[in-house]
């Protein structure tokens, strides 16, 4: 099919998915408030249905679906569900736009250069730096430093901080829902200094043990290390009260934000965070970026981490200075471009406000729940969701007898919907949890509720189809 | 799918001018919208036809298949086999592919407990998938598999209908290109489709063990491990002129018997004794040889302890239950008896085995003469 596309000239005809909406680009400036975003919410031209109704009948799902150029596709025969949100998001043409932008207008290495392009260039990536720490009320942009993912933040915090600070007998908490990359890193970093990690079972709600986890804290707990939201439980810990625990005894705390920072409001001073890592990818901004929060005194200490250009100041043949943070751990050339594509994604983000995202996903996550409960043999993993108990938009799940992996196949075979299935990058947990693997469903604020009817249904519809063989 | 729209192309090169409807109904299949004059038409569907010629002879050549160059015909596949390949070329739609792959999965026989070792497990796939390999008196291969997901034990049935009671030759050279005739290829996603192709690999990898192993055993079986190296190597020629397929599996005859003696003589005895994999047999020479013994047990038990902390990152053949009768624990506390053995084991210890359950007593203990 590509092979015929190149014949057609008007290449525009055949591509009815970007919408045509100048009126968007004006409503982005970096600190909108939530209150006046209804109003200025992108509504694109080509989707006359939803400019027709009242904003307020609307959902956020339907109003911000037109700006997602991805979502309007079959597969397989069927339009495309996308709920495997947790594992990567979907990008807006505002951030499709800037990437465009970059490359077509001002590509440039950053911060070597003296002419016009490169200026442009620096002034663009450190804006976005910028952006970044504003978006989580970081005190100083230096404070950020951009790498290519969370797990190289972890990693960076592990090989410079990590092995520099931690002696035989120190004690890293963890808990058995973390995510690989917020494990491995550390069990490599044990295994050279002699430094002993020590993990939080889950209690009976399925959401890891706070109470032991707060006893565990202890003089030798040199790091706590937590997931913020989890990627399988749906569960949120409270880091406000973990830091404070862990800061008295004169520890130190590392936020996997990967789950949260898309999806609700997160301010590390606030948190008082010490270490926080995100990944672009899944808020909506380009793969290969993410970046690592650490507080100025902390950062200012740490020893480098990766070595080359950039993030030194003098350079011998035997030796070398080093450059001040977040230069100090930014070796080589950034990815420039995608730093700029997640200053967008931002812009977009706080164009609608995360308060109102996070709003419009907990109803998100409830109706899923509950749908999802209807499935007779399913079950769920992590809490039920309360008034006291708020879960995140994604859930989890196993259906008796039934291989997570036949699910997803079928579901994506048959029914166009987009679901994961394995361990989610959470093998102790699935192994604590007595599962070799689980389904996952997860949503994002483009979502809506017809998605999650049409995830149900499919996966009846499945579910019955398996059944059926036995 | 891609078939049936080549045989319509073919209709078109016959007809030009192209009447603008049958275009029409093409390109609505691939939802483009006829907005172009019917010149515009005409020449583009020209166009298809050259791009679907080389869609059609691409197939073929550009299968990522680790040896054959072209499709492997069905005729050379088992018999069996074909059926099922036919079987599965007449029914069309996507979903009723489905149902045929899942009623396979459905009345495959189940693999007994003891067989779902980790030396049966298949790599590289999203689910558990176990095969197993025994040579009948025939000196045919026969195959069990199963699955805890259906999908993949439907695919595991195929196999194991296909090529069960063939000869280890024909097994050998079937091409996992014959799942590209399934039709099932595009409907299911590289990771499970790479789970058939380790499935064949397995299943090929063990035939081949078991010829080696059953060749050996005709002639006298070679007391120096040279002599086995030799003999192995002999064999992997003879059956590496048996076209491509075997070739990836001769490398692991070949590094098995290029090794060091004991390393070959240990894989090569991999099938000796039924349900001791090459550790087992490794334990249960060791203590053979030092013990003397006149009753001796060595039992497998790593699969209940699958999954289990001390477990991870070993090959499998962990956790053994022992039974040794022997002279030499006359006079020996039972902490020395244990101790003894687990001196001889030492090696096996530090490489992986993870626990060992020993009963150890004298023969006069047992009461046997």
């Amino acid at each position: 099919m590509e092979g015929v596309a190149l014949k057609f000239p008007p290449l525009k005809l055949f591509n009815p998915n970007f919408p045509t909406s100048p009126a968007t680009t004006v409503t982005f400036s970096s600190s909108s408030s939530s209150s006046s975003c209804s109003a200025s919410l992108p509504v694109s031209a080509t989707a006359g249905k939803e400019a027709d109704s009242a904003l307020g009948t609307l959902s956020l799902g339907h109003l911000t679906r037109p700006d997602f150029p991805i979502l309007h596709q079959e597969v397989n025969g069927s339009k495309l569900v996308y709920l495997d949100n947790a594992a990567t998001s979907q990008k807006p043409h505002q951030v499709l736009k800037a990437l465009q932008s970059y490359y077509a207008g001002y590509n440039s290495n950053v911060h070597r250069g003296i002419h016009y392009l490169s200026a442009k260039a620096t002034d663009q990536y450190e804006l976005a730096r910028k952006k970044v720490a504003d978006f989580i009320n970081a005190e100083e942009s230096q404070e950020i430093v951009f790498t290519r993912n969370a797990t190289e933040a972890i990693n960076l915090v592990a090989y410079s901080w990590g092995i520099s600070n931690l002696k035989p007998g120190d004690e890293v908490l963890l808990t058995v829902a973390e995510h690989h990359s917020a494990i491995v890193p550390w069990q490599l970093v044990a295994q050279r200094t002699g430094a002993v990690l020590r993990f939080v079972d889950l209690d009976e709600n399925e959401v890891p043990e706070v109470e032991k986890l707060r006893e565990s804290i202890s003089r030798k707990t040199k790091l706590v290390v937590v997931h913020h939201v989890s990627n399988v439980l749906a569960s949120f810990l409270p880091i406000k009260h973990i830091a404070r625990w862990v800061h008295d005894v004169g520890g130190k705390i590392l936020v996997d934000a990967c789950q949260s920072v898309p999806h609700i409001v997160v301010d590390v001073q606030e948190l008082d965070a010490d270490f926080l890592v995100a990944s672009s990818h899944k808020m909506c901004g380009p793969t290969g970026i993410g970046f690592l929060y650490a507080k100025s005194d902390i950062l200012s200490a740490m020893p480098p981490f990766l070595g080359g250009g950039e993030m030194i100041s003098d350079v011998f043949l035997d030796h070398s200075t080093y450059a001040d943070p977040p230069s100090r751990f930014e070796a080589g050339t950034p990815a420039i471009g995608e730093a700029i594509g997640l200053g967008a994604a931002i812009d977009y983000l706080q164009g609608i406000g995360m308060q109102k995202i996070h709003d419009y996903e907990t109803e998100l996550a409830n109706y899923l729940y509950e749908s999802l409960s209807t499935i007779p043999n399913v079950r769920i993993y992590g809490p039920r969701p309360s008034e006291k108990v708020k879960r995140a938009a994604l859930c989890s799940f196993n259906v008796e007898d039934v291989h997570p992996t036949d699910l997803a196949t079928l579901l994506d075979q048959q029914h166009g919907v987009a679901i994961r299935s394995g361990h989610h990058c959470a093998q102790p947990l699935h192994r604590y949890l007595g599962v070799n693997a689980s389904a996952r469903a997860s949503l994002h604020f483009y979502n809506t509720k017809d998605d999650v009817d049409d995830f149900i249904n499919a996966l009846s519809e499945t579910v019955s189809f398996l059944n059926s063989f036995k | 799918m891609s078939s049936s729209v080549s045989s319509s192309f073919r209709l078109l090169t016959t007809r030009i001018p192209v009447p603008l409807s049958s275009t029409k109904s093409l390109f609505s299949s691939s939802s483009f919208k006829p907005t172009l004059s019917s010149p515009f038409l005409i020449s583009k569907s020209i166009s298809f036809q050259r791009i679907e010629t080389r869609n059609q002879s691409r197939s073929p050549t550009s299968i990522s298949a680790s040896s054959s160059t072209s499709l492997q015909p069905v005729e050379e596949l088992p018999p069996k086999l074909q059926e099922i390949v036919k079987l599965f070329q007449s029914v069309q739609e996507p979903k009723a592919k489905y149902e045929q792959l899942l009623f396979y999965g459905k009345n495959l026989k189940p693999l007994d407990a003891q067989f779902k070792t980790k030396l049966n497990k298949v790599e590289g796939c999203v689910s558990q998938v176990w095969v197993r390999a025994y040579l009948d008196n025939d000196r045919n291969v026969s195959f069990e598999a199963d699955s805890d997901s259906v999908l993949t034990k439907g695919l595991a049935a195929l196999l194991v209908l296909g090529l069960s009671g063939r000869p280890v030759e024909e097994v050998l050279r079937v091409s996992p290109d014959f799942a590209v005739l399934l039709g099932l290829q595009q409907s299911l996603t590289p990771s499970r489709n790479n789970g058939l192709l380790n499935m064949l690999k397995l299943m090929q990898k063990k035939a081949l063990e078991l010829y080696v192993e059953a060749e050996k055993g005709v002639l006298e079986s070679a007391q120096s491990s040279e002599g086995g190296s030799a003999h192995n190597e002999l064999q992997s020629s003879k059956l590496e002129s048996n076209g491509d397929a075997s070739s990836s599996n001769s490398t692991v005859v070949g590094s098995s018997s290029v090794g060091e003696g004991s390393v070959s003589k240990k894989d090569v005895k991999a099938s000796e004794f039924p349900g001791l994999g090459s550790r087992g047999t490794r334990i249960k020479e060791k203590l053979e040889k030092e013990l003397d013994p006149v009753e001796l047990d060595v039992e497998d038990v790593s699969y209940q302890h699958a999954g289990h902390a001390g477990v991870r990152g070993s090959d499998g053949e962990t956790h053994f239950n022992l039974k040794v009768v022997s002279k030499e624990f006359e006079g020996k506390s039972l902490v020395k008896r244990h101790r003894l053995i687990y001196g001889l084991l030492q090696e096996e210890l530090q490489s992986g085995l993870h626990a060992l359950s020993i009963v150890a007593k004298t023969p006069a203990e047992v009461g046997a003469a």
